[in-house]
């Protein structure tokens, strides 16, 4: 992940106009956010024009982030979320509007890479897993999560927080391993 | 609103999200601003979004990129970079359209009060201008009749001139006399005449039947004298006085004569 200063310095350039910073930006969270889009959108070609689409509105209302609410990449993965969704409406007929299963089976034409999840997220049980993955990373509403899943809205709602307090669990112990190997390696 | 409540429904992950509706969003901010362990709560679990993320990330083709760099470049003229708040384009440009005119007003009222006043003081100066050509213009008017009146005073046939050279008291002095005996009028140019100290001056004298008649005092710095007519006057002459002039010529003192 990017250090806060270096991004706290780019979003002040671009807030004062330089635009060079916007490709700063894009260096520092491009994959990741592609890594949401390119999960939504289910189409690389489309993927990578919301990509572009994404950071031109980061450019564009970088005077209405505020970092006293939160994180950059937590307002540049709305952004990049809500353009993604709304080119996967324009692109496709709107044939899934009473049925939310259309998201269902979609990941079989996406390359096997992007549809599989990485990282501590598989070693969570595959209801957490899918919990997550249906709201962060398909941008699914907790409502339409819910029925995707077919529980009720509450235990989903518990599945989610139980699989971020799992997350939150097991980082700590990662990075002291992570540590540990950095420390052997420095000494072996 | 309620911390309880905004765990308990998982309001924070759904705003992290951009899940809320408006209202509630505002109602999450609000107390997220004022629950500093509810912040911390949310700070952790945007710290865990993110790195899940990071750890799912894909990296795009560099066309992207490229793409990207190439929009910004073109539409660097047409994006707004930096929005004022409750301000909008077109309100910023009615202001700038209202304040251009407003400042061209204002620049063409003062280079037209300037060209006013400058006209004015033109007009002034040609006034004072006109007014002392005027002047000038009267004086040569009555140089010129004055000139005229003397010309035809002298350059008359009627006129006899006689000159008058000085003897041997004052060899160097000459004097031109001019005699109308129609209108009975003796005009004398004396700026022939030596100059004397203040002490004295000339004075002329009529020679009628012997007795020598004061015809006026002399000054050598005129060209112009107008001087009493005597009649039957025999003989025009130049004599020093004292200073005032004399009621009696001082005969040893005659520096020139004429006879007419």
């Amino acid at each position: 992940m990017p250090s806060p200063e270096t991004h706290i310095k780019l979003i002040e350039r671009l807030q004062q106009g330089d635009k060079s910073a916007l490709l700063g930006l894009y260096d520092a969270y491009a994959k990741a956010l592609y890594g949401i889009v390119i999960r939504i959108c289910e189409r690389e070609d489309l993927a990578q024009d919301v990509l572009q689409e994404s950071f031109v509105k980061i450019w564009q209302k970088i005077e209405q982030y505020d970092s006293e609410k939160g994180r950059f990449y937590t307002w540049a993965y709305r952004i990049a979320k809500n353009t993604a969704l709304n080119a996967v409406r324009k692109s496709t007929p709107l044939i899934q509007t009473d049925d939310l299963s259309v998201y269902t089976n979609k990941t079989a034409d996406l390359p096997t890479d992007y549809s599989e999840l990485n990282g501590l997220l598989k070693k969570l049980e595959p209801h957490h897993q899918r919990a997550i993955e249906l709201v962060y990373f398909k941008g699914l509403t907790h409502r339409e999560a819910h029925e995707e899943m077919n529980v009720p809205l509450g235990t989903f709602k518990s599945y989610v927080r139980q699989a971020l307090s799992k997350l939150r669990e097991a980082y700590p112990k990662e990075v002291l391993l992570l540590l540990l190997l950095v420390e052997m390696i420095g000494h072996g | 609103m309620d911390k309880k409540k905004i765990l308990e429904d998982g309001l924070l992950e759904q705003y992290l999200l951009g899940e809320l509706d408006d209202k509630t969003q505002k109602a999450v901010e609000t107390a997220l601003a004022n629950d500093a362990d509810l912040r911390a709560q949310f700070d952790a679990l945007e710290e865990d979004f993110e790195r899940i993320a990071f750890e799912n990330a894909v990296a795009p083709p560099a066309s992207v990129r490229d793409a990207l760099e190439a929009r910004i470049g073109d539409t660097v003229e047409e994006v707004p970079v930096r929005t004022l708040p409750n301000t909008n384009a077109q309100r910023n440009t009615g202001f700038w359209v209202a304040a251009s005119v407003a400042a061209i007003v204002a620049f063409g009222a003062v280079w037209m009060y300037n060209q006013w006043q400058a006209s004015e003081d033109n007009l002034k100066a040609l006034e004072t201008q006109t007014a002392a050509l005027q002047e000038r213009l009267s004086k040569l008017e009555a140089n010129y009749e004055e000139t005229a009146s003397r010309y035809q005073q002298i350059n008359n046939t009627n006129v006899v001139p006689l000159l008058l050279i000085g003897n041997e008291k004052s060899p160097s002095s000459k004097a031109t006399a001019y005699v109308n005996h129609q209108t009975k009028e003796v005009i004398l140019n004396a700026k022939g005449l030596r100059e004397l100290d203040t002490d004295h001056t000339y004075q002329m004298w009529a020679d009628v039947e012997g007795e020598m008649i004061n015809m006026g005092l002399v000054k050598t710095d005129k060209d112009y004298i107008i001087l009493r007519y005597i009649d039957h006057a025999e003989s025009l002459n130049i004599t020093i006085e004292p200073a005032g002039g004399n009621d009696h010529p001082t005969v040893e003192n005659l520096i020139s004569n004429v006879i007419l």
